[in-house]
């Protein structure tokens, strides 16, 4: 379990991180996502004691990581897949790592096996791929076979079926009751992957709790409606409490009233419907919603030629 | 991963320091063989130890039938044998020095090895130790060596020394111990510095280019600083003959193990207190 309460970072001017409050729990796939710049990294280097809150602070499993022994053993984390020596290889960069935990060096086969690299074990690791460096680096994330794994954005330069074996390893790691963290920029990946969500922009927490129910909260739905009489049916259901908004010639949009009902006060008023469906937002949307104001850099609006 | 590495007791014992430590330094040991420029800066300082050493004093003893009484009287016969340690070894062995911090933050390589040992100043307990230990390795197989062909060099015009003669014994290890000392002081300009080019210039800096600034100062003071810069206290350990403005082989130790404590000292309050 990871718990941050009140955690901030400041780098001079800049709030990187602000007031971050959170626990990632046990047995689940817990995504952390936010735009570029959102303060994600920093959040996890505070997570694993490379730097240090300005204020608030963060455990794992109740210690700050800082204090505890033999880390790997409790907490695997993958922060940068470049942070390897290229002159070394793949199997000689697990060795020291395993050793400084005093890990058993059959492990290093072990994890090598499990991310498919070991073909390439005395390979140098300057010579890899993109994707084989993040299979390295989550191998040495799986070193200690530890309790608590923490992944910034491990999905990185893998191939479609890299991006599907890291899906499949992340569910598989959460379902043998480890706690697992992992962030991403991309909402439509963590609807594949999380169960719990951390949405945060610039630094803030904008959003947390089960994937369903922050699609549910966050983007509402709506009701589209087309019918040959748009502007009676509209005034009748504004009449009945409805937020209605135009949608083409003969569509309408409409809020605060359920499909069903919509199809009632239409039978009733006499009004023929040719279509009456629920239409909820996808999570992307959702999330694009939420994060709207926090993004750092955004695209300016296409200018009109 | 359905068979457990470890056992949840190997997983919840807390470790004592000490093992933190040993695991540290085997860890640290890992990296340094397993990669090719260790391999090679050690070569090459083998070489220049025993190679340059051999040569300076081949040239002294071609030299030899030319010198005055006066320059005979106050040769040290082991000048031009360190000649090659202190100089071009000492180069290679700072730069592997350097290296031993400037490389991982070059590569990112820092958040793993603070992020396996938290403990930061037992870390670089860890990486200085077993720097040290690989230094004083090479030194010890190397300074014997070029003790005896040099001392052998020289027998032909009766100036070599015997190891039993006074201080010869103490000069080789005192040069062996310099080369430690300029290693341990190079990775902690490696931690404090971070960046290799930087770390490098400082240090080499300190050791090349500060004598020379210092002899420009005004008379005494340049003689009286020039004995307590680290390049002399250095020289002066393995010394047989008392030079003008050096100091004697413990006065010399003394002060670069000032500079040692001084430097280390520096770089664990800066590992501790700066983010990775």
């Amino acid at each position: 379990m990871i718990e941050a309460s009140h955690l901030s970072k400041r780098y001079g001017q800049t709030l990187a991180v602000n007031d971050l409050s959170f626990v990632v729990g046990s047995g689940q796939v817990t995504g952390f996502l936010g735009p570029n710049g959102s303060g994600k990294s920093t959040t996890m280097r505070m997570i694993v004691g490379l730097d240090a809150p300005s204020s608030g602070a963060v455990t794992v499993d109740g210690q700050p990581y800082g204090q505890l022994r033999f880390p790997l053993r409790r907490v695997g984390a993958l922060l940068d897949a470049n942070a390897i020596h290229p002159g070394r290889s793949a199997r000689s960069h697990l060795t020291w790592l395993a050793d400084s935990n005093a890990i058993p060096r059959r492990r290093v086969d072990e994890v090598l096996s499990i991310v498919g690299l070991s073909d390439a074990a005395h390979r140098r690791a300057g010579q890899f791929s993109l994707g084989m460096g993040q299979r390295l680096g989550i191998a040495g994330a799986l070193l200690g076979d530890p309790d608590v794994l923490i992944f910034d954005e491990p999905i990185n330069g893998l191939d479609p079926e890299g991006i599907l074996w890291v899906r499949h390893l992340l569910r598989s790691l959460a379902d043998e009751g480890r706690t697992v963290l992992v962030s991403s920029h991309l909402m439509s990946e963590m609807a594949l992957t999380a169960d719990h969500l951390l949405i945060i922009g610039r630094g803030t927490m904008l959003a947390a709790g089960p994937v369903a129910e922050l699609v549910e909260r966050s983007s509402g739905h709506h009701v589209r409606v087309l019918t040959p009489a748009p502007e009676i049916l509209g005034d009748i259901l504004r009449a009945k409490g409805a937020t209605v908004v135009t949608d083409g010639p003969e569509g309408l949009s409409v809020t605060g009233l359920e499909a069903r009902d919509v199809g009632i006060i239409a039978a009733a008023a006499d009004v023929t419907l040719y279509e009456l469906s629920t239409q909820r937002a996808s999570l992307e949307e959702a999330f694009m919603e939420l994060t709207r104001d926090h993004a750092e850099f955004r695209a300016g609006e296409p200018v009109p030629s | 991963m359905s068979q457990a590495v470890l056992t949840r007791d190997a997983v919840r014992a807390q470790p004592s320091l000490g093992a933190v430590f040993a695991a540290a330094s085997r860890s640290e040991w890992t990296k340094l063989r397993t990669v090719r420029s260790t391999v090679w800066a050690l070569l090459f300082a083998v070489v220049c130890i025993v190679g340059l050493g051999t040569l300076l004093t081949a040239l002294e003893v071609s030299r030899w039938d030319h010198r005055s009484i006066t320059e005979i009287k106050g040769f040290d016969p082991l000048l031009w044998a360190f000649g090659g340690l202190d100089s071009l070894a000492q180069l290679a062995i700072g730069v592997l020095g350097v290296l031993v911090m400037s490389s991982e933050y070059a590569n990112g390589g820092i958040i793993l090895t603070l992020g396996a040992t938290p403990q930061r100043r037992l870390l670089l307990a860890a990486k200085v130790s077993t720097f040290a230990a690989v230094v004083a390795v090479v030194s010890l197989m190397t300074c014997p060596v070029t003790f005896f062909v040099c001392q052998w060099l020289l027998a032909s015009k009766h100036a070599g020394l015997s190891i039993a003669d006074p201080g010869a014994l103490r000069a080789v290890f005192g040069a062996a111990l310099h080369l430690v000392l300029i290693g341990v002081i190079a990775v902690g300009v490696g931690a404090l510095v971070r960046r290799t080019a930087g770390a490098v210039a400082l240090l080499f800096g300190i050791l090349l280019v500060l004598p020379g600034l210092v002899s420009l100062l005004p008379s005494p003071w340049n003689n009286q600083v020039t004995e307590y810069l680290p390049s002399s206290a250095g020289v002066a350990m393995s010394a047989v003959v008392r030079f003008p403005n050096l100091l004697g082989p413990a006065g010399g130790l003394l002060v670069l193990c000032g500079y040692v404590a001084a430097t280390l000292a520096a770089a664990a309050v800066l590992l501790v207190r700066r983010d990775a």
